[in-house]
């Protein structure tokens, strides 16, 4: 018997599983010839397969309060994040395969890395204690930087790796330090507790508290990548491999969310007259400097890279919102963001051949004329990102909005729906040189594989699907907000 | 429960739009005979609804049924008299310009068929549309197969005119998002319902705001004086059954927006503004007749004169009096019809000649007799000549206007009426180097004149704009008793 009465690991599983799974992927490489591929994304898939499986059982189940000390979590809100970010870690896998062949890059390690990661998103959403919570932000920060910098042939890869583990460790020094406060105001590292002790305190220690709330802000800033704290993200974006990106954009942004409004939300209730100012003042800012930077780029992956950088002010906007509202709205508009991001890049990750992709404005001039289907795509990942009917990105950007508005701040809506208008220049701009310039030059980019279409595919329809019948995906939505209240 | 015609109005388009995606790419005719096929049937379904519509006030052939119940959001679509002939000029025009661009798209001949039909199933949206959310839906969704058709099939600067149409416009309509969710926030009714809205408008200090957002975004659309710009790029850069679309359908969502919502939602804040909105008509009326006076491109003239044309309508929607709303909606089904027809045939001689410059024309009369009948008795409705519809808008609106309670009638029907006469000095001194003269331009000697297929997408345009000329009664029953329901409501809550 542990000194917390039976240990009860059924919360854990799906990390566990996942986990497991990226050992297992390790051994295989291990025993596989040099040079050979293996079936590391099959694997890889069988295991986040079995732990969307293991979620679900989790949320038919019984027994699904927090365990390990009430450090992790299987509430609504878990599980929620959990079959999102497993969803995009699967289609992340699906997407490496033929991108890796073309960069060369076909080895186990890449998977692993990546199932690494996941285990860290996975903890990340339901730690409710700060040190679990921090620990699993570092699985998490540890592998991406390992995977950003996996084509070492490359300098910019390389690049991207260092500028990314820096900004990550200094982002990481921020957060302990929050933590480190709240914990000398409350004297413990679990949300309840602090959250109980940052209510009573007053004067010397509510100063600190308040020093925290600003610190751990900073710390996630970096994670969720606003402005000012966005300065890493054209060039890691750019620089890592575009599968990688795209698990990035997705995937570590949807958990640094998850964990950023669990803590907000569970711990520091008692500050939000503070920290809403302060948000809507990140949000506003982020989603200004995020298009006007999308709007100076030549490339399509840094403009997405910019344009991650907007939709994380946008998502921002609606944490002013009554807790309830501005949640629902973000986990609404994380699906689709997700969805539309591993879309977007997905794409140019599926065109790459000889360990080139498109990468330039010239680059997709007259793609839907070479490749109608895969050009289509892409223009209805763009529509969605510029926020208009029928996709998820308008349906998700109307909730975002409506949030902001009841949280009182009309400004902030004001703002983002200008923007978005900018925004528009820049993404048709995409869909200009698809649609109404002329391809130059012989057809350089590879065939679609088949697990990218799989991929590619299933993006659209979640895109078009949310457009058109949110209904369901937000009464989720809401259902999972409803249990962090 | 009935059979729900307006839904299939809108679904009819986008089935069209998917068979014509599965056709083989280099099976062009087949692509485009269904795409008319489609839009036929649309059009056909339209009039079967039209022969069961009732002259009264209210909504007909409504259909509700929650969408997104957590918002209050529901698909709710119905027509009234202010709509109903929208539908149907909307379902008119869509297979005419298709039949019109029959030989003129050479190149990605799928594309362009699957974007008209989406452009009309949009377009039918926005006017059947009852519920804000929906209405936004459709009237964003719809900038999206304008934006390929302009950019893809376009004239030179077609690219230009394309990004600034959809960025004008997506900016105009930005702020009216906003708008519409601070009102669904402040009128605390859960709904998204116009009519429920409607029924408790919200105080006037924000009735102001709301009505400037949702002004601003119908405004850029008409297009009114000074938020035209976009428009002369638009339509000139467009294809010719992008323009006949723009003009003909798009330019009157912009009106109808304002009738259909900003009036009922917006009441004292629509009173407060109608003097301003009224100015604006008529300096849009002047300055675009002014405009055209001086346009040495054909299309561009035909653009301007939209402004000018679309400057009366508004004058009649911001004059709410029953008789000057009537004639906004008559004369918007007008110039749909009148300015269509002009667009199709700019577009017969640029097919012939690839040029829109009125200079490389004239003497057209006799190379091209039909040709030249048909442009001169479109030209007698585009400028309102008696016997012709555009005569018994104009006159509706200058009448009702004259009485307007909003602002000094009078000086502005004194005003608008220096524009009739412009109108006619523009469009006759065109006619008169188009048409008249000798043939100076060798080029010009051998010109075909109407095709078949050509007559038999202008004549029944003609017809009409004859017929509605003369039988104005038979479609003013029906506007008329809806615009009463509005204009009583209107000034009931108005005060």
């Amino acid at each position: 018997m542990s000194p917390y009465g039976p240990i009860d690991l059924r919360p854990v599983w799906p990390a566990l599983i996942v986990a497991i799974t990226g050992v297992i992927v390790l051994l295989v490489q291990a025993v596989t010839p040099r040079g050979k591929g293996g079936p590391f994304a099959a694997l890889s898939l069988v295991g986040i397969a079995a732990a969307l499986g293991a979620t679900g059982v989790l949320a038919t189940g019984p027994g699904r309060g927090a365990v390990l000390g009430g450090a992790i979590a299987a509430d609504e809100f878990a599980l929620f994040f959990h079959v999102l970010i497993l969803v995009i870690a699967a289609l992340a896998v699906l997407l490496s395969p033929s991108y890796l062949r073309a960069a060369g890059l076909e080895r186990g390690e890449y998977y692993a890395l990546t199932l690494f990661s996941v285990v860290g998103m996975l903890g990340l959403v339901s730690s409710r204690e700060l040190v679990s919570l921090f620990v699993a932000l570092e699985i998490m920060s540890i592998s991406i930087y390992a995977l950003a910098g996996l084509r070492r042939e490359r300098p910019e890869s390389q690049e991207s790796a260092m500028k990314y583990f820096i900004t990550g460790a200094f982002s990481s020094a921020f957060f302990l330090y929050g933590v480190a406060l709240l914990y000398g105001v409350s004297g413990s590292t679990s949300l309840g507790p602090i959250a109980t002790a940052v209510r009573g305190a007053a004067g010397g220690p509510a100063a600190v508290a308040l020093a925290g709330t600003g610190l751990l802000l900073v710390g996630f800033g970096f994670k969720v990548a606003c402005v000012p704290f966005h300065m890493w993200v054209p060039d890691v974006y750019e620089g890592a491999p575009t599968p990688v990106t795209a698990l990035m954009s997705a995937g570590v942004k949807t958990a640094a969310f998850g964990a950023l409004i669990r803590v907000f939300l569970q711990a520091l209730p008692s500050l939000t007259s503070e920290w809403h100012p302060a948000v809507a003042a990140l949000a506003a800012l982020t989603i200004v400097v995020g298009n006007l930077g999308a709007l100076a780029q030549s490339s399509v992956k840094r403009m997405l890279a910019y344009s991650s950088v907007a939709h994380a002010g946008y998502l921002l906007a609606a944490l002013v919102a009554a807790p309830g509202v501005g949640t629902e709205a973000v986990l609404f508009y994380l699906v689709a963001y997700s969805a539309v991001n591993l879309g977007g890049l997905g794409t140019l990750a599926a065109l790459a051949r000889d360990g080139r992709e498109p990468l330039t404005f010239a680059d997709v001039a007259g793609l839907a004329r070479r490749r109608p289907v895969i050009a289509a795509a892409f223009a209805v990942f763009l529509v969605s990102l510029t926020g208009i009917p029928i996709s998820a990105g308008f349906v998700g950007k109307f909730y975002l909005f409506t949030a902001a508005i009841d949280g009182g701040y009309v400004t902030l809506a004001v703002v983002g729906v200008l923007m978005s208008a900018v925004s528009a220049y820049y993404y048709l701009g995409v869909i200009v040189a698809m649609y109404m310039r002329e391809p130059a030059g012989e057809d350089a980019w590879g065939p679609v594989g088949a697990a990218a279409g799989v991929a590619l595919t299933a993006s659209v329809l979640i895109v078009l699907g949310l457009g058109v019948y949110p209904g369901p995906v937000l009464a989720w939505a809401r259902l999972a907000a409803r249990s962090l209240l | 429960m009935s059979f729900p015609f307006l839904t299939a109005l809108v679904l009819l388009p986008v089935a069209g739009a998917l068979a014509v995606a599965l056709v083989p790419r280099r099976a062009e005719r087949t692509q485009k005979l269904l795409a008319l096929a489609f839009t036929t049937a649309a059009f056909a379904l339209s009039l079967v609804m039209l022969s069961g519509f009732q002259s009264r006030a209210g909504m007909q052939f409504e259909a509700s049924r929650p969408w997104i119940p957590a918002y209050g959001i529901s698909y709710h679509v119905g027509v009234d008299g202010l709509s109903v002939w929208l539908v149907i000029l909307t379902t008119f025009l869509t297979p005419l310009a298709l039949l019109g661009s029959w030989s003129s798209i050479h190149e990605r001949v799928r594309e362009f068929n699957i974007f008209m039909l989406l452009l009309e199933a949009g377009m039918v949206g926005v006017f059947v549309a009852l519920d804000l959310f929906l209405f936004y839906i459709f009237w964003e969704a719809m900038l999206i197969p304008m934006y390929f058709l302009i950019g893809i099939w376009g004239h030179e600067r077609r690219i230009y005119a394309a990004i600034k149409f959809f960025i004008y416009t997506f900016a105009g309509s930005a702020l009216m998002m906003v708008a519409f969710i601070v009102l669904y926030r402040a009128a605390g009714l859960r709904s998204f319902d116009l009519a429920v809205l409607a029924s408790q408008p919200v105080n006037p200090g924000l009735q102001m705001w709301l009505f400037a957002a949702f002004a601003l975004a119908f405004a850029v659309k008409v297009p009114m004086f000074p938020f035209h710009t976009w428009l002369p790029d638009a339509h000139v850069e467009a294809p010719t059954a992008g323009s006949v679309l723009l003009a003909g359908v798009l330019l009157k969502m912009g009106t109808y927006g304002f009738l259909r919502l900003a009036l009922p939602l917006f009441p004292v804040a629509a009173v407060r503004f109608a003097p301003l909105i009224a100015v604006l008509a008529v300096i849009g009326i002047l300055y675009g007749a002014l405009v055209s006076l001086v346009q040495p491109n054909l299309k561009k003239l035909v653009a301007y004169s939209s402004v000018a044309h679309l400057g009366f309508v508004m004058l009649g929607v911001a004059a709410m009096t029953t008789t000057a709303v009537v004639g906004a909606v008559y004369q918007m089904l007008n110039h749909g019809i009148s300015t269509g027809a002009l667009f199709f045939l700019v577009g017969m001689l640029h097919d012939r000649r690839h040029t829109f410059l009125i200079s490389e024309y004239g003497g057209l009369k006799a190379v091209m007799p039909w040709f030249s009948a048909v442009f001169l008795l479109v030209c007698f409705s585009s400028i309102a000549v008696p016997g012709f519809n555009g005569f018994i808008g104009e006159f509706l609106i200058l009448l009702g206007s004259w009485t307007t309670p909003y602002a000094r009638g009078p000086v502005l029907v004194t005003a608008a009426s220096i524009g009739v006469i412009l109108a006619a000095g523009y469009i006759l001194w065109m006619v008169q180097r188009v048409l008249y003269g000798e043939v100076t331009n060798p080029e010009n000697q051998r010109l075909r004149d109407l095709s078949v297929r050509e007559a038999a997408v202008i004549v029944p345009l003609v017809a009409l704009a004859l017929f509605m000329g003369i039988a104005s009664p038979l479609f003013t029953h029906t506007i008329e008793p809806s615009v009463a329901a509005l204009v009583t409501q209107f000034h009931a809550a108005g005060r």
